[in-house]
């Protein structure tokens, strides 16, 4: 058996390491997007590797929260750099969700339109760049130092809802997620 | 380029923190042989005289002729074998009660005010094995772009003797407080044995002593109040035990005030989380549902291979084999019969001039 700190090191690793790769590939699709990358026949490689590195990454997601949230010193969330964590992880994990069901249904047809093309490549950059914050804070909390301590970032601040505000914004998500599932899959059914 | 950077990069000038450590601080460069440089600071270790088994006593490791980097920190540690592995105390079967910091580590850091050289660190430990252990002191820190490291190699050999039968002491398994909460009083509740009085004495470190009232709570059960702290900083405190035998005095015992802890409800930090989550995953696969109108691909679309390629018009309509011109039967010599507009004509001209229609040839 490993402890749940080492645990949560090899889940961290994996999942920043994928959504880092996924970030690069949704960069370059973008530089694709915007004729600065002549290589359009190269698309169809950062498409599929930056969606590939995006599941992966998610599917490791859960394992990092949970072990991090288990060897976490004292009792749970005692930090507001844990609390600022939780809440970029899982920021993070809707952005990947939302991109990866997006290009499961609508495909390669999603490339073709110039706006769904710049919010999908946004989206998986979005999600990438709340894991790598997620990573600094993390840093910062074990270490004390941080890549990204050059920012300044408000670490030690938690923007914390009232609980009622947080129930009706997940009832809301969960109804947009399924309204949006459901278009998506009428379309095709239509077809 | 990587490489390069690792070298400048993999320093922690902020320190470690206080922590159950391993001379080679879990491989860090101050235990390379290879990147490290040989610190100047002269170290020496002191104890008690006696020293019985189950009662704590104080370790001191004095350390002069620092040569620290800008910020001043160093690490101390206390250690029992000098191979780098299986070398804390704890390892040799001792327990760290307190260190000077307020906690119960062997390794220390310290920040030295600029101007100043040397300081000293102590530790309060307990063994209940007797016997001889050699205990060593060791320091890491920064400077001139080099981790450095010392140790003093002649260590300090601490002998356990059995403790005499009727000496006042504390109780064996008593493990004092390290820490407290800022602002509020801390209550000492301390287990002995063959005692018949307690006094309880604490000081800000080289502040004035202070005696506190103690009370009986019990056979050798004791509690005694500290007053709260109004600022984080540490406060040593001891007990004088009186019984039959002779009178101990116990090792200066530190506690460190802290800011209360950071406390927030969890249910709800759970429950905002997963509203993040599924509120920006709603709206991005909205916002791709609404932007894409046209329909995606789907896995049974085979209609590229079961549809040969069809010519198309100017407006796009496949122009099939049954509405082109030739196909169309020609119109008899008095224009359409009676009855038939141009739409039939097109389609069932041919069987009108077969006949079937009761025209034709």
């Amino acid at each position: 058996m490993i402890s749940s700190a080492t645990f949560h090191v090899i889940s961290t690793e994996l999942v920043v390491g994928a959504f880092s790769v996924s970030g690069l590939c949704f960069t370059l699709c973008l530089l694709v997007h915007f004729g600065l990358l002549k290589r359009t026949e190269w698309m169809d490689l950062f498409d599929n590797v930056a969606h590939f590195a995006l599941v992966f990454g998610l599917a490791a997601t859960p394992f990092a929260v949970l072990s991090g949230v288990s060897s976490s010193p004292g009792d749970g969330l005692s930090s507001p750099l844990l609390v600022n964590k939780m809440f970029l992880s899982m920021s993070g994990a809707g952005f990947a969700i939302g991109a990866s069901l997006s290009r499961w249904r609508l495909g390669r047809r999603l490339w073709n339109s110039a706006t769904a093309t710049r919010i999908h490549c946004a989206t998986g950059l979005a999600a990438c760049g709340s894991m790598l914050l997620t990573a600094s804070a993390g840093g910062t909390f074990a270490r004390g130092e941080s890549l990204l301590d050059v920012f300044r970032l408000p670490y030690e601040q938690v923007l914390l809802f009232p609980f009622a505000i947080s129930v009706i914004g997940l009832i809301l998500g969960i109804t947009m997620v399924a309204m949006g599932l459901k278009r998506l899959n009428r379309a095709s059914s239509i077809h | 380029m990587l490489l390069l950077c690792s070298s400048f990069g993999s320093a922690e000038p902020g320190g470690n923190g206080d922590s159950i450590r391993d001379m080679q601080c879990g491989g860090a460069c101050h235990g390379d042989a290879s990147l490290n440089g040989t610190s100047t600071a002269l170290m020496s270790l002191s104890s008690s005289e006696k020293i019985y088994a189950g009662i704590p006593t104080t370790i001191t490791l004095s350390v002069s002729n620092i040569q620290s980097s800008e910020t001043g920190l160093i690490g101390l540690f206390l250690l029992t074998d000098t191979t780098g592995h299986s070398d804390t105390p704890q390892d040799a079967g001792w327990e760290i009660l307190s260190d000077s910091n307020g906690g119960s580590m062997n390794y220390i850091e310290r920040t030295i005010p600029s101007g100043m050289n040397e300081t000293s660190v102590s530790w309060v430990v307990r063994s209940s094995n007797m016997g001889t252990t050699l205990f060593y002191g060791s320091i890491h820190h920064g400077g001139e772009s080099t981790p450095f490291f010392g140790i003093n190699p002649e260590g300090l050999a601490v002998d356990v003797e059995a403790v005499p039968e009727n000496l006042p002491r504390l109780s064996s398994d008593y493990i004092p407080p390290t820490v407290r909460t800022l602002g509020a009083e801390t209550e000492l509740n301390i287990q002995t044995q063959f005692t018949e009085s307690v006094q309880i004495e604490w000081q800000v470190p080289g502040g004035t002593l202070v005696s506190v009232p103690v009370n009986s709570t019990g056979t050798d059960m004791w509690t005694a109040t500290l007053p709260a702290a109004l600022q984080p900083t540490t406060v040593q405190w001891r007990a004088v035990l009186q019984g039959e035998g002779p009178t101990q005095t116990t090792p200066w015992f530190t506690l460190a005030s802290e800011e209360p802890g950071w406390e927030v409800e969890e249910f709800a930090v759970y429950t905002q989380s997963f509203a993040l989550l599924f509120l920006i995953a709603g709206a991005v696969i909205a916002l791709q549902s609404r932007l894409n109108t046209s329909f995606p691909e789907n896995k049974y679309e085979q209609s590229q291979i079961v549809l040969p390629e069809q010519p198309v018009d100017e407006d796009g309509q496949i122009i099939s084999a049954s509405n082109s011109d030739e196909s169309i039967a020609p119109l008899p010599e008095g224009g359409l019969p009676e009855g038939w507009n141009e739409d039939q004509w097109r389609w069932y001209g041919h069987e009108y001039l077969a006949g079937k229609y009761g025209g034709g040839e």
